[in-house]
């Protein structure tokens, strides 16, 4: 906490100076301090804070210590998230349009009071060597890239990015599933 | 880094530190219901969306369905310059439903990042029990 404080104050004081000694400082102070036996530099928190001093965010030259820097963080993750919402219904989308041999598997199961439900089934078929497949293929490598970035913000425990991922989820969802139709992937895990 | 059969773990919010066994058993007991919540909105989230859709709809049969699925979008259009708020009131309960997955999604997976191999395995039954118990649900649309 101690050692926080003091970095945060170096920090604003290297502020007015131009940006790369500014984003210098902050990492050799921290190496520095870890050779001086504060293990706590390197300890990541393990429940939910709300704070702005001090906080990695992915790569090391990210590092968040003043409010602004907070702001500016939140709205990024928060753009990505909704990206992310995007992109995976941008996906299905164009995984819907360029279907060309879609096959209906019926199946008749049996209803609640006697009557019997139809349940339908849809078979997808993709050329490996198409250019929709490599499309969705370059997509997936976004997607999972995405999402795995947006787990490891959750995993700061950061409040203030949490709540940034979690809104901008919901946001994502709001603005682009508009045109969702009722086929809805149920096997999809973890998001 | 590894799992651990322990009674002492730190889950989430630093107010639930738990140090005893019987504090683990209702953690575990917390994050089971939380599987299998989890689970259930996934199913209750396609059942709403179903819902909401054949509600707007003509009474739908399979044919209409399968209809609706080749042309959704100048039919899902049609239907939103019909029923507007309706529409929008549905959407924006979905979405708040979908940010509840999304945050229950992260929550259980920093609880088995804690490394406490009762916490892991109050996952993984929840969300086998969750699975087991809310997919038959699906197919009673």
């Amino acid at each position: 906490m101690d050692h926080s404080h003091h970095k945060g104050k170096n920090y604003m004081d290297n502020s007015s100076s131009t940006m790369p000694p500014s984003h210098h400082h902050p990492t050799t102070s921290a190496s520095h301090s870890h050779g001086g036996g504060d293990g706590n530099m390197m300890m990541m928190p393990m429940t939910f804070y709300f704070g702005f001093e001090n906080v990695k965010l992915l790569f090391s030259g990210l590092v968040i210590n003043t409010a602004g820097e907070m702001a500016g963080a939140f709205v990024a993750v928060f753009l990505l998230a909704m990206f992310y919402e995007g992109l995976k219904i941008a996906r299905e989308g164009l995984l819907r349009k360029s279907q060309v041999s879609i096959r209906y598997n019926s199946m008749p199961v049996p209803g609640p009071n006697g009557t019997i439900l139809i349940e339908t089934h849809k078979t997808v078929g993709q050329q490996m060597l198409s250019f929709p497949h490599l499309l969705q293929t370059v997509l997936h490598i976004i997607q999972v890239v995405i999402s795995y970035f947006l787990m490891l913000i959750f995993m700061t425990y950061n409040g203030y990015l949490c709540i940034a991922v979690a809104a901008g989820a919901g946001t994502g969802y709001f603005l682009f599933s508009w045109k969702k139709a009722v086929v809805v992937d149920i096997t999809e895990h973890c998001h | 880094m590894h799992f651990v059969f322990s009674d002492k773990v730190m889950l989430l919010f630093d107010f639930w530190s738990v140090h005893s066994p019987a504090g683990i058993a209702l953690s575990v007991l917390v994050v089971l219901l939380l599987a299998i919540l989890y689970e259930g909105i996934k199913v209750g989230k396609a059942k709403l969306l179903y819902h909401t859709l054949s509600s707007l709809h003509t009474p739908a049969s399979q044919e209409h369905i399968l209809e609706r699925e080749r042309d959704s979008v100048d039919s899902d259009s049609l239907l939103v310059s019909r029923t507007p708020l309706r529409w929008l009131l549905c959407h924006f309960g979905q979405s708040l439903v979908h940010v509840i997955q999304v945050v229950i999604g992260y929550f259980m997976m920093l609880a088995v990042m804690s490394y406490n191999a009762w916490i892991f395995l109050g996952v993984v039954l929840g969300s086998a029990v969750g699975y087991y118990l809310m997919y038959p649900l699906l197919g009673k649309i």
